[in-house]
């Protein structure tokens, strides 16, 4: 028996409906979609990071219209538009771009004009290790456990890129983890920062840091590339395009390709690694206990970090004389957030003392702790890969 | 001074030639080597005739593809082009650390995987380069071989040999269970206490060389400005000069006024010249619809 037009019309409409994202939305769409407008909110309402998180909380969005499976549409789809563009997520191609990018803004005067301040920068790599620490405690696996311990590091491309080597079916709550405590610096920071110290320490003024001739600027990109991947070769991805950025910066005579480093490169692999990232969270694979256990111990990692910078800078004091103390509200900047640790620092500082500017000081260890997150990246992969 | 950066070139280019050429050497087929043979075949693997003949195993030991095509194997050193592999074909090219099979059945028309010659026991078999004369690996077979016992190198990287029972064609030679490196590691450190220390030692001891480092820069450079200053050249003229301070406030003022400003800064006053390209597809004229013409 021939059927009708209409039931023709209808069988179809209703395969249609099947398809749409209502017939196959679940209660765990529903969460992310809610997570992807708060990150959103934060960015635009409260300036939260808002670079990363609309991307990030953009991508939640997108990653989390539920569509029928089979048709090349989502990201975890080979084939598909959104898998080709997470290849360089998933593939650790565009941490080092950033990294590029970032060397190419960075000025890393602070650090040479007051090299102690490196330290604190190692320092503040507590947070990784004590984060591994507890998730194997938990029942992570060693590799898992590292991946996550990075989040400790608050350097979101150093996340994704050892969590896409060690660990990547947790890469997107590593990734949303790293990057959401990265935005809470300014909330997480400042009351460990006045609790482990005095109000006689938070008002210590240091020494204006001295000027840096260019030509120290280029041994500093030169000789810290071949001093640290020396040691820790793993880490060269990262710290070679870090070093090499700086090198395009300060050499003077590459100015275009500073310019793009800087400035359209890494914002087109921001926005890329953003979105790609955010929808990465797909529900199905993204709401699990495990995820819970990663957003946990990323907070850990960030109060261990925090906690371990501020305390080396008490405990250098002890060694130093007056006037050449350190102040330590710059400790917590060892955690590679650049520059929103630093800028912890400056703010934590002009509360006790409205004329007391710690910000360039901060940004000595920060910028130390971007190379000291990518060292620690480094021996994470060469101990558990 | 221009000689001096002549002669500079000239050494940077002769480091780098040196330099790539041993690059280049190392990536190719020098990294292949003999990985496994079976020189008498009774009930072992076969091929894709569904024959059983001798066979040898390649592996490529280096973390890039190789491709084998275009070098000769041989069992005669005299005759180190006894057969050619044929280098148009994507089915040799060996993945990092991967294997291929030959089977030494005297029947090259069977397609490029079948030597025209066979293996025999004491004798020796040889892996020459595309060139025809470097020879990139060889191996001497056993005088005695049991059927179906296979000689094989112990690892990839090894130079020990042994025979087993065990025939592993196309896949690594060591059957038993690795636990990976991670495994291996909290085997030793459970609770990562040892990481901990490993870990931030080296973390340390990269910064403190850094730290080392610059603050010799750092007291070479004071020391050489302090130098001139005494000498009279170092001009500077005190009241331009700007404490670290002053400038962390200007910086910090010109970040806030900046953020707050976010969405309007294209009023920003610059001296800059601000660029306007043309592009047909901005362009007004295009972009409406033009009278007809009568």
């Amino acid at each position: 028996m021939e059927t009708s037009f209409l039931d023709f019309i209808i069988e179809h409409l209703g395969q249609f409906l099947q398809f749409t994202a209502f017939a196959n939305l679940t209660v765990g769409h529903l969460i992310m979609i809610a997570v992807g407008l708060g990150f959103i909110y934060l960015a635009i309402a409260k300036e939260f990071e808002p670079m990363l998180l609309i991307p990030i909380g953009f991508g939640i969005l997108v990653g989390n219209i539920a569509f029928s499976p089979g048709f090349k549409i989502g990201i975890y789809e080979s084939g598909s538009v959104l898998n080709y563009l997470y290849f360089g997520v998933a593939q650790g191609v565009y941490p080092p771009l950033i990294f590029l990018g970032i060397g190419a803004m960075t000025d890393f005067s602070a650090l040479i004009s007051n090299p102690k301040l490196i330290l604190i920068g190692a320092a503040a790599q507590f947070g990784i290790f004590g984060a591994y620490c507890i998730a194997l405690a938990l029942g992570f696996s060693p590799t898992e456990a590292g991946a996550i311990g990075i989040i400790g590091g608050a350097d979101g491309p150093t996340a994704i890129f050892i969590s896409s080597k060690l660990a990547p079916d947790l890469m997107g709550a590593i990734a949303i983890s790293a990057y959401s405590y990265m935005a809470l610096v300014p909330v997480i920071q400042p009351p460990i920062m006045r609790l482990l110290t005095t109000k006689k320490e938070r008002v210590i003024r240091m020494k204006p840091p001295r000027a840096v001739s260019k030509k120290e600027k280029l041994i500093f990109a030169i000789s810290g590339m071949l001093l640290t991947t020396f040691i820790v070769p793993s880490g060269l991805p990262l710290l070679g395009m870090l070093f090499f950025g700086n090198l395009l910066k300060e050499s003077g005579v590459t100015k275009r390709l500073a310019d793009t480093a800087k400035g359209p490169m890494i914002d087109i692999v921001t926005i890329l690694l953003g979105l790609t990232v955010g929808a990465s969270t797909q529900a199905t694979t993204f709401l699990t206990i495990k995820s819970v256990g990663i957003f946990l111990l990323g907070a850990f990692s960030f109060v261990i970090a925090t906690t371990a910078g501020v305390l080396f800078v008490k405990l250098i004091n002890l060694f130093l004389k007056d006037g050449n103390k350190i102040n330590p509200l710059i400790g917590n900047s060892g955690v590679s957030a650049v520059p929103d640790s630093a800028r912890v620092s400056q703010v934590v500082g002009l509360e006790y003392d409205k004329t007391n500017y710690l910000l360039m000081h901060a940004m000595g260890p920060n910028v130390a702790g971007v190379i000291g997150s990518a060292i620690a990246a480094g021996i994470l992969l060469s101990f558990l890969m | 001074m221009q000689r001096k950066s002549k002669a500079l070139f000239a050494g940077i280019f002769v480091l780098l030639f040196v330099a790539f050429s041993h690059a280049l050497y190392a990536q190719g087929a020098t990294n292949l080597k003999f990985n496994e043979i079976l020189l008498n075949n009774e009930s072992n693997f076969m091929d894709e005739y569904g024959q059983r003949s001798s066979w040898l195993e390649i592996v490529n030991s280096s973390y890039s593809k190789v491709n084998i095509g275009g070098c000769y194997l041989t069992d005669d050193q005299k005759n180190p082009k006894k057969y050619w592999i044929p280098n148009n074909s994507q089915e040799t090219v060996i993945s990092p650390r991967g294997f291929i099979v030959f089977f030494a059945d005297g029947k090259p028309s069977r397609g490029i995987f079948h030597l025209n010659f066979h293996l025999e026991a004491g004798k020796s078999i040889y892996l020459y380069d595309a060139n025809g004369r470097t020879l990139v690996d060889q191996v001497t077979l056993p005088d005695v071989l049991a059927p179906d016992l296979v000689y094989y190198r112990q690892s990839i990287d090894s130079d020990q040999w042994a025979t087993s029972a065990q025939s592993t064609p196309r896949s690594d030679n060591d059957h038993s269970h690795k636990a990976s490196a991670g495994e291996r590691f909290v085997e030793h450190d459970p609770i990562g206490v040892g990481m901990v220390i490993v870990a931030m030692s080296v973390v340390f001891s990269a910064l403190a060389i850094l730290f080392l480092f610059y603050l010799l820069v750092g007291r070479k450079f004071k020391a050489k400005k302090k130098a001139k200053s005494a000498a009279g050249e170092h001009k500077q003229a005190p009241e331009e000069h700007l404490s670290g301070e002053v400038n962390a406030a200007i910086a910090m003022a010109l970040h806030l006024h900046f953020a707050e400003q976010h969405d309007f800064e294209n009023t920003v006053l610059t001296i800059k010249k601000v660029a306007r390209p043309y592009s047909p597809w901005s362009s007004k004229i295009y972009t409406l619809r033009k009278h007809p013409r009568q």
